[in-house]
């Protein structure tokens, strides 16, 4: 699949306006520390919040990623982890994610991150509930919001972060729910 | 001559539509656009049937061509017109790819979803799109 | 913006998770940056870029949160510039981190108005402030100017809350670093639009007194 690899390299090269990547990693902080100090700590709220947060804004980033690149609805879903990794992540974020660990049965694989622009010089505080926080659970929601645009209802969840426990991967584990049927105008049933 | 344009969702929900030219026949929008919705669902599901990898692009009449372009995240657009315009698919691909994302997706005010039949309402939308339809051949 | 009180932002600053944490002293900074491999390794890697509508999707979820949460509009520019605080404290130990040995603390208010001017715009926006300006009526006033603000094209505004002043957020990382650096200045934006330039911002910096 190196043909997807190069759509996202192209539209990343000559069809994205870009920034300076610290302000979004320096935003992004001030973010989930204020949610931090709303949610008094409350770190399973923080990551709900953050996939909430995500989700509205993968409905926005796939339609971006379609009208750019023109790729077609995937086949199955191991193109559909292609296209997440190295077109939506690449054209997006400028990483390409590794694909690993797929399940026997195709519906279930990992996202796993050798860099990470959210979470660049990142440290946890030091409360001892702190290892609930997913740092960046806004991707998990980004993944699940765009892919429900294209039919596919998925969990995404983080499973280790290197902002956590530096000799751990930073990982992101997709499994697919279900593959949605159309939608039916009301009365046609 | 290009009569109207047509925008519906995943949700099946028309959510923009936009008349150039009166096409005599209808007077009463809401079931037309229902008709539209109807007709272009049914023939999208057989062309589908029919061949996997398939989308239909138009079909006409004497009198009037409908031209369908659907994303692949369901958004369904449909361009109506005399029967002489021809295939206008890549004209609204054009409309969902240069408009539609870049006005209404990229602007995080404009909602994208629309629970409460609101539609799209967005200024740069409505200008682009009429500059870009009223600058296809045979628009007139 | 007017009627601000002046600021004590120690206890406003949200707790919990820092980036760098929250040490603005050198002695302490140099102690984190020996905390942990994790420093070196990002700090020195080259920045990078990310794309643009990713961006301005992520103000605008923030906006949105900050939104339901205040209770009108001055407490909407209220919390938008306590996230610009929290943000300008961040960025100063960024550099200063960045310039390593180089890095010194400044003492005078032209130093650290051209830091903020050239370092910290540049280190967030790509490029520096377009002008610093003492007020001819007040020495305690500077002005800090922006033709073209960035942030303030991230955040759209919506158009019931038409005055909201989305600068705010720059005023805040404005004030982070003066604070840090021991000046007391109230810092307040304004959109002062010419034809040329639309959104051109300035922000206004009033000190409370001049050493």
């Amino acid at each position: 699949m190196s043909k997807v690899r190069s759509v996202g390299e192209e539209v990343w090269k000559h069809k994205t306006d870009k920034i300076n990547s610290e302000l979004l990693t320096l935003t992004y902080g001030s973010i989930v520390a204020q949610l931090v100090a709303d949610f008094d700590h409350d770190y399973a709220k923080v990551n709900k919040q953050l996939d909430k947060m995500g989700y509205n804004i993968g409905l926005r980033l796939i339609e971006e990623l379609l009208a750019k690149t023109g790729l077609p609805r995937c086949q199955n879903f191991r193109d559909t982890a292609e296209a997440v990794a190295k077109v939506g992540f690449k054209m997006f974020m400028n990483i390409t994610p590794t694909i690993s660990n797929w399940s026997v049965d195709s519906k279930q694989f990992s996202l796993v991150f050798t860099e990470n622009p959210l979470a660049e010089f990142v440290e946890l505080p030091d409360k001892p509930n702190a290892r609930d926080l997913w740092y960046s659970n806004i991707y998990a929601g980004v993944i699940r919001g765009a892919l429900e645009m294209v039919q596919l209802q998925v969990e995404a969840e983080f499973v280790s972060d290197a902002v956590q426990d530096p000799s751990l991967p930073t990982e992101i584990r997709v499994r697919l729910v279900k593959v949605l049927e159309d939608e039916i105008p009301p009365g046609e049933d | 001559m290009i009569y109207s344009f047509w925008m519906y969702d995943r949700h099946c929900e028309c959510i923009y539509s936009r008349d150039w030219h009166r096409s005599a026949a209808h007077e009463d929008k809401e079931d037309l656009q229902k008709l539209i919705y109807g007709s272009v669902f049914s023939l999208r599901n057989i062309t589908r049937k029919l061949s996997d990898d398939d989308a239909f692009l138009s079909f006409q009449t004497s009198k009037y061509k409908l031209h369908f372009f659907e994303s692949p995240s369901n958004l369904k657009l449909v361009l109506i017109t005399d029967p002489m315009m021809s295939d206008a698919c890549n004209a609204l691909r054009q409309i969902y790819a240069g408009l539609y994302v870049e006005y209404v997706v990229k602007n995080p005010l404009s909602p994208i979803e629309h629970p409460r039949g609101t539609g799209v309402d967005n200024d740069l939308f409505n200008m682009g799109l009429d500059s870009f339809v009223r600058s296809l051949q045979g628009f007139a | 913006m007017a009627d601000r009180t002046p600021i004590v932002h120690s206890s406003t600053v949200p707790g919990g998770v820092t980036q760098l944490r929250s040490a603005s002293s050198q002695a302490s900074l140099v102690e984190s940056a020996r905390k942990g491999a994790i420093y070196e390794r990002s700090l020195q890697r080259k920045r990078g870029e990310v794309s643009e509508s990713v961006m301005a999707l992520v103000i605008c979820e923030a906006v949105q949160y900050l939104q339901k949460q205040a209770k009108g509009i001055a407490d909407l520019e209220d919390r938008l510039n306590r996230l610009g605080y929290h943000m300008g404290q961040r960025v100063l130990e960024l550099i200063t981190l960045r310039e390593g040995k180089s890095a010194k603390r400044e003492t005078k208010v032209l130093g650290i108005l051209q830091f903020i001017h050239t370092m910290v715009w540049r280190t967030l926006f790509g490029r520096p402030a377009d002008a610093l300006e003492r007020s001819t009526e007040d020495t305690n006033q500077y002005m800090i100017i922006d033709n073209d603000p960035l942030i303030t094209r991230f955040i759209s505004v919506p158009k019931d809350m038409a005055q909201l002043n989305c600068a705010a957020f720059a005023a805040g990382i404005i004030e982070a670093v003066l604070d840090a650096s021991l000046f007391t200045a109230k810092v307040t934006a304004h959109t002062m639009g010419t034809p040329q330039t639309p959104d051109k911002t300035v922000y206004l910096v009033q000190f409370e007194s001049l050493r």
